[in-house]
């Protein structure tokens, strides 16, 4: 489903060059959880930003869907962001000043669907993630947990193949970040393949697989069953 | 999506209403100002002839001697007109002068009023094809011998009539009675492009008689009178006969061979009053003699002044200022909300989506500014006409301007909202997502 092969990214300026990523290899298959931790600095969210078109590399190769993706024009890869890929944000990213629906609303604007398959989407994803009564509300309005359940109903109503996930629970306290977890858990079941990048290394045990970003280069551990998932800690792992 | 982005920009009108209001005045002083120029322009410079522009002529005579003006004068003499009128080239033609008398009625009730006059013959009327709301114009006959006849206008005809059915009823024009033969409907062309000599944008008269009482009753001009010699005028007969200049003689010629045709045949004429003593300055007949239709009439008598074009730059150089000004504004707004572009940029929005909300939004500001702006224009007009006395067909505000102002006003807008919707639209959505 996604691939990339010696994936570097270069960031220039006058007087110093950053390798954020060097030959970076990866493959996800559909349907996997794949959990992505590292140090501050090691390259993941310039790993999550060009898996999800935000950003392009400097070299290699990245195929999404059989899809070469390296030489695709803005309105392409907008298109591929807005059909095939669902963003959920540390900072949560609504937009305050549309209310819930509006918020859920706005990929499916610009996928250009009707008004008519707009609300029944939008009405189906708030209901998935237990808000479907407060559809009025505006996101200052909700606590944390909630407006990040608001960012996945945005990101699951247009029925994305994949989710890219950065720090999803960065924000918030154990219990909403349970809750966060438990819906990703679920989302993925259904068949919704998610790349989540977290620090949090209980959160990174339940994952399917973990993979570690270190000086921009891909530590992959072998892959484990959710319900055998190791008591180690990543970090240990690395360090074994 | 044009309806979707509508309403986002009303919203971020409303999320940001100072910065907003600034835009908008920005816009609307900018626009009211050029508005105001630009519609006291083009009434100045609107030809009210239409398609009869080219045809409708009016005849200048070189009639000076050696050393005197150095170009054709506006108007012609009173022996000229008289001789011209004999011509019957032209499909219609009138000589006219304008004049001012004093108006009454029999009826006690109706004050005496000093009115201008338009001394005039038959052919006026259709060569401007004035329209008639009761009876019509003097017989062909009363250009030859004089009769006290009076065509009066639509508003004089409510004062002295209430405004019924005149013809055939009495006004005394200086205490002699005229008989009404016809009733105009309104009609006042601006410019006035019949009579610019006594004010390029004043009223239409209200009363016009014959020519052919002029040299009988006297009637005072209210025009320019010029002379290029010292000529003694004792009486109002003298002037008659003098080489002074104080009428205007209109012709309608259809076609060009029309106008070949009475050029050739104001040739001849110049050469007989040359054979007669006159037209002395030494040019050749042909020379002698010109045709202005009416754009080269307006022109000739400077009714669009030179200033006036000036005014125009100056308010366009003035928008121009403001155009910078709202740009700097909406580079601060728009990257204000490059954290939002972010946002939908991740979630499936392309640059050029991006680019058309902003532009949309833009052009909502530039719509209420250009709104203001009429209102400013409107303002403007009215003041110039009420505090200045600005003659009232030049502040009118034209029904075509309140269509092009708001389009004047969205496009200035889209202008000046060009490179800030461009640099939003550019904006990076991962360098936004991470620090939101």
């Amino acid at each position: 489903m996604l691939t990339m092969k010696n994936i570097n990214k270069v960031f220039k300026t006058d007087l110093v060059e950053t390798h954020a990523l060097r030959d970076f290899n990866l493959s996800v298959q559909e349907g996997e959880f794949v959990a992505v931790t590292g140090p501050s600095g090691s390259g993941k969210t310039t790993f999550l930003n060009i898996a999800g078109l935000l950003e392009g590399f400097t070299h290699g190769e990245y195929f999404l869907d059989d899809v070469n993706i390296s030489n695709l024009n803005d309105n392409k890869a907008a298109a591929i962001r807005n059909e095939k890929i669902g963003f959920i944000f540390q900072g949560f990213n609504l937009i305050p000043d549309l209310n819930l629906a509006e918020n859920v609303e706005v990929p499916l604007r610009y996928r250009g669907f009707g008004a008519k398959e707009r609300q029944k989407r939008v009405k189906q994803a708030l209901e998935q993630v237990g808000l479907g009564a407060r559809m009025k509300h505006l996101p200052s309005q909700l606590s944390g947990g909630q407006q990040q359940r608001v960012a996945i109903a945005r990101a699951l109503a247009g029925e994305p193949r994949f989710l890219l996930a950065d720090e999803p629970t960065g924000n918030l306290d154990s219990l909403m970040a349970r809750q966060v977890m438990e819906l990703l858990e679920e989302i993925n079941k259904a068949g919704t393949t998610i790349i989540m990048v977290t620090h949090d290394p209980e959160l990174a045990r339940r994952a399917q697989r973990n993979i570690q970003i270190v000086d921009g280069q891909v530590c992959d551990f072998s892959r484990y069953q959710t319900e055998q998932a190791p008591q180690l800690d990543v970090a240990e792992q690395v360090a074994s | 999506m044009f309806i979707y982005y509508v309403d986002l920009a009303w919203r971020s009108i409303k999320k940001t209403p100072i910065l907003s209001l600034l835009m908008v005045l920005a816009i609307s002083v900018g626009i009211g100002i050029t508005i105001t120029t630009l519609n006291v322009y083009s009434m100045m410079s609107f030809n009210p002839a239409g398609d009869r522009a080219e045809q409708l002529n009016t005849v200048q005579l070189w009639s000076q001697g050696p050393d005197s003006w150095d170009e054709f004068n506006s108007l012609i003499t009173f022996q000229d007109a008289m001789n011209l009128r004999k011509g019957e080239l032209p499909k219609s033609q009138a000589a006219m002068f304008r004049s001012g008398m004093a108006v009454q009625t029999d009826d006690p009730e109706v004050l005496p009023m000093l009115q201008g006059v338009r001394v005039t013959d038959r052919g006026f009327f259709p060569l401007f094809e004035v329209p008639f709301l009761y009876g019509n114009v003097w017989d062909k006959s009363v250009d030859e011998q004089a009769a006290y006849q009076v065509v009066i206008g639509r508003k004089l005809n409510q004062k002295l009539f209430g405004g019924e059915n005149s013809v055939g009823k009495t006004v005394y024009l200086n205490r002699k009675p005229f008989q009404v033969v016809g009733v105009i409907a309104d009609w006042n062309p601006q410019p006035k492009y019949y009579d610019p000599t006594s004010g390029a944008f004043a009223s239409a008269e209200q009363v016009y008689i014959p020519f052919s009482l002029a040299a009988h009753e006297e009637f005072p001009v209210w025009g320019n009178v010029s002379g290029w010699k010292y000529e003694r005028l004792d009486n109002y007969q003298d002037r008659l006969v003098s080489e002074k200049v104080w009428l205007e003689y209109w012709v309608d010629l259809p076609s060009a061979e029309d106008r070949a045709a009475y050029k050739n045949f104001l040739a001849q004429y110049v050469e007989q009053q040359k054979e007669l003593g006159r037209f002395t300055d030494g040019k050749s007949p042909s020379e002698s003699a010109q045709l202005s239709d009416v754009d080269a009439w307006l022109e000739k008598n400077h009714v669009v002044p030179e200033d006036n074009k000036i005014l125009v730059g100056l308010s366009i150089l003035f928008l121009s200022v403001c155009l910078v000004n709202i740009l700097g504004l909406m580079l601060t707004k728009f990257l204000k909300r490059a954290p939002e572009v972010g946002v939908r940029r991740a979630i499936g929005a392309s640059r050029g989506q991006i680019f058309s909300q902003y532009m949309v939004e833009v052009g909502v500001i530039g719509l209420l500014g250009g709104f203001l702006g009429l209102a400013w224009a409107w303002g403007a007009l009215y003041s110039l006409s009420a505090r200045f006395g600005v003659a009232e067909g030049l502040t009118h505000l034209s029904l075509s301007m309140w269509f092009i102002t708001p389009g004047i006003a969205v496009g200035t807008a889209m202008l000046a909202g060009l490179y800030p919707a461009w640099v939003v639209c550019r904006t990076k959505p991962s360098v936004y997502l991470k620090s939101q």
